[in-house]
């Protein structure tokens, strides 16, 4: 009877109870995870956060343990570091940009900063072709719409505050989750481990093991690129400073693109942008670099041209030579792939959301090949 | 009364030995090593339990890595338990089987069934990587050491091959 049955499935292609079960519980559970998902998102983020911070930190807190024995003082120790070094850095930025805006603020007066915008804004517009100047509205001016702008960034200085607030709490809960999972990640480990019935056991070992060399492969090579970014992208500010840029800051606006260049695509030109600001606040009011010309061909005032120009061409080294020889495809996604990962990340999540739709995708591509492993192998388990 | 709290202060102070760690100290593949690189191994070790009958792994199914015989008997077979299996070795406290599967990914070459309740002590390739990378001089200790088991087998079925020849010859 019952092989009568399944024959009739089979000559029918009809599903099993059990399989009807199965799409049953998936779509409560997608419709569960629905519904807590708003609830449960930023611990999530905390979560996911904190685990790839681990994943860059573990290698050093266990080198320290094994050369000082104690896990909770290795932890300690390079927590601190870590925290020294950031603030270090952002105090110095702080400071420095302080420096730079108040010595900006007495250099320029509203007037000269008006009349300097008109003439770029007139500028830009002569440089463009005849149909695109046409589109201008004729009462476009760029002066006084740049200072609408700056009033409304003023007058939300107040719902940033919240967001800051908001921001320092996320990254209170990032800190102590990554406390916690540096100093208990191999008994996690090792628990999890054990969960595994004794059947799929040396496939579920194989399946964690290759997650966590797929994610910590992916951080190594982000690092990277972004330690080679911000490099070159010092060097090529002060190369740009021979030639007259008057650029500041160079050290930090270097390791900013660098740091910018984890999030792929929009990334790069995002890191472009403290280098314009600085051209513009340090070249203000200077003849020579309103008149400046790349090559002495196309017109580049304050240098942004030079500017866009080196970047792009950072990037396309970094690209082209630097990541593929020095981390090959860390994570080994068709760039379609990795370009739907980025659009469902960024709705999902935004800017953090495209930062780990790669090392997310590249997870998922590890876990549904080891299914499908498992799915071949099943009879041999 | 004791104090919980000194007893965790001072725990470890004058431990004894584990039983994991005795077990290891039976295994070739460990020899000369020292207290501190048996703490380490311990806590790389996978305790897994199996009821009689069990299957530790399949003949033909992919392999990750040796297990150590803590607690009870192992049988390594070829066939099916229909009827025509045949056992190859019967393992007890301290054997070991399976290390083939550190250095290559062929399948398993034989089943391997717990015939009473058995504990085994699992290490796998991914545990000896790890290794490698964080305790080079350890990994290879043991490299050395399983090269050398592996050598000796290698000459045990030299010599039966041997005696074989020789039996045809004769």
């Amino acid at each position: 009877m019952d092989e009568y049955k399944k024959s009739f499935q089979n000559f029918f292609h009809l599903p099993s109870l059990t399989n009807i079960y199965r799409l049953l519980l998936t779509i409560i559970a997608v419709w569960f995870l629905s519904i807590i998902w708003p609830f449960i998102s930023n611990v999530v983020l905390m979560l996911v956060f904190a685990f790839l911070f681990t994943t860059v930190l573990l290698s050093s807190v266990d080198a320290l343990e094994r050369k000082i024995g104690n896990r909770a003082l290795s932890v300690l120790a390079v927590v601190i570091i870590l925290l020294g070094g950031i603030g270090a850095f952002l105090g110095s930025f702080i400071s420095q940009m302080s420096q730079q805006a108040a010595e900006f603020s007495s250099r320029i007066d509203k007037e000269t900063l008006t009349q300097e915008f008109k003439t770029l804004g007139d500028k830009f517009t002569s440089a463009m072709p005849d149909f695109l100047q046409n589109m201008q509205p004729s009462n476009g001016d760029a002066a006084v719409k740049l200072s609408e702008l700056i009033n409304t960034i003023v007058g939300s200085l107040a719902s940033m505050a919240g967001a800051i607030g908001n921001f320092m709490f996320i990254a209170t809960m990032v800190f102590i989750f990554t406390i916690i999972l540096l100093a208990e990640y191999h008994g996690f480990r090792k628990s999890l481990v054990n969960a595994i019935p004794n059947k799929y056991f040396e496939v579920g070992i194989k399946l964690i093991y290759n997650i966590e060399k797929s994610v910590s492969s992916y951080l190594r090579g982000q690092f990277l690129s972004a330690a080679s970014v911000a490099a070159m992208s010092i060097a090529g500010l002060l190369l740009l400073n021979l030639f007259g840029a008057n650029l500041t800051l160079t050290i930090f606006i270097g390791i900013i693109a660098g740091l910018a260049n984890l999030i792929p695509l929009v990334g790069p030109f995002v890191g472009m942008i403290p280098a314009i600001l600085i051209a513009f606040m340090n070249n203000i009011g200077s003849e020579t670099a309103m008149a400046h010309t790349l090559f002495g061909v196309v017109p580049s005032p304050f240098y942004l041209l030079d500017i866009v120009l080196m970047f792009l061409i950072v990037q396309q080294i970094e690209g082209n030579l630097i990541t593929p020889a020095l981390v090959g495809k860390s994570v080994g996604l068709h760039p379609i792939v990795v370009m739907i990962a980025l659009l469902i990340g960024g709705t999902i999540l935004g800017p953090l959301g495209m930062l780990f739709a790669v090392p997310a995708t590249g997870v998922l591509k590890v876990v549904l090949t080891e299914i499908a492993f498992v799915r071949k192998n099943a009879h041999l388990l | 009364m004791k104090s919980a709290k000194w007893e965790n202060i001072f725990k470890g102070w004058n431990r004894s030995e584990s039983e994991t760690v005795l077990t290891l100290k039976q295994v070739p593949v460990f020899k000369d090593f020292s207290d501190k690189e048996f703490s380490e191994l311990e806590k790389m070790m996978h305790h897994r339990t199996f009821g009689a009958g069990d299957f530790v792994f399949k003949n033909r199914a992919p392999g990750e890595g040796m297990y150590i015989i803590m607690h009870g008997t192992v049988k390594i077979t070829v066939g099916t338990r229909a009827g025509n299996e045949n056992i190859l070795a019967e393992l007890g406290v301290g054997d070991f089987f399976g290390e083939l599967a550190l250095f290559d990914d062929e399948p398993r070459s034989a089943n391997a069934i717990a015939t009473i309740d058995t504990e085994l002590l699992g290490f796998f390739t991914q545990d000896l990587m790890t290794l490698q990378e964080r305790n080079p001089v350890l990994g290879q200790k043991i490299l050395f050491n399983l090269g050398g088991v592996l050598g000796e087998r290698l000459r045990g079925t030299n010599n039966l091959l041997i005696q074989v020849q020789n039996k045809k010859e004769d």
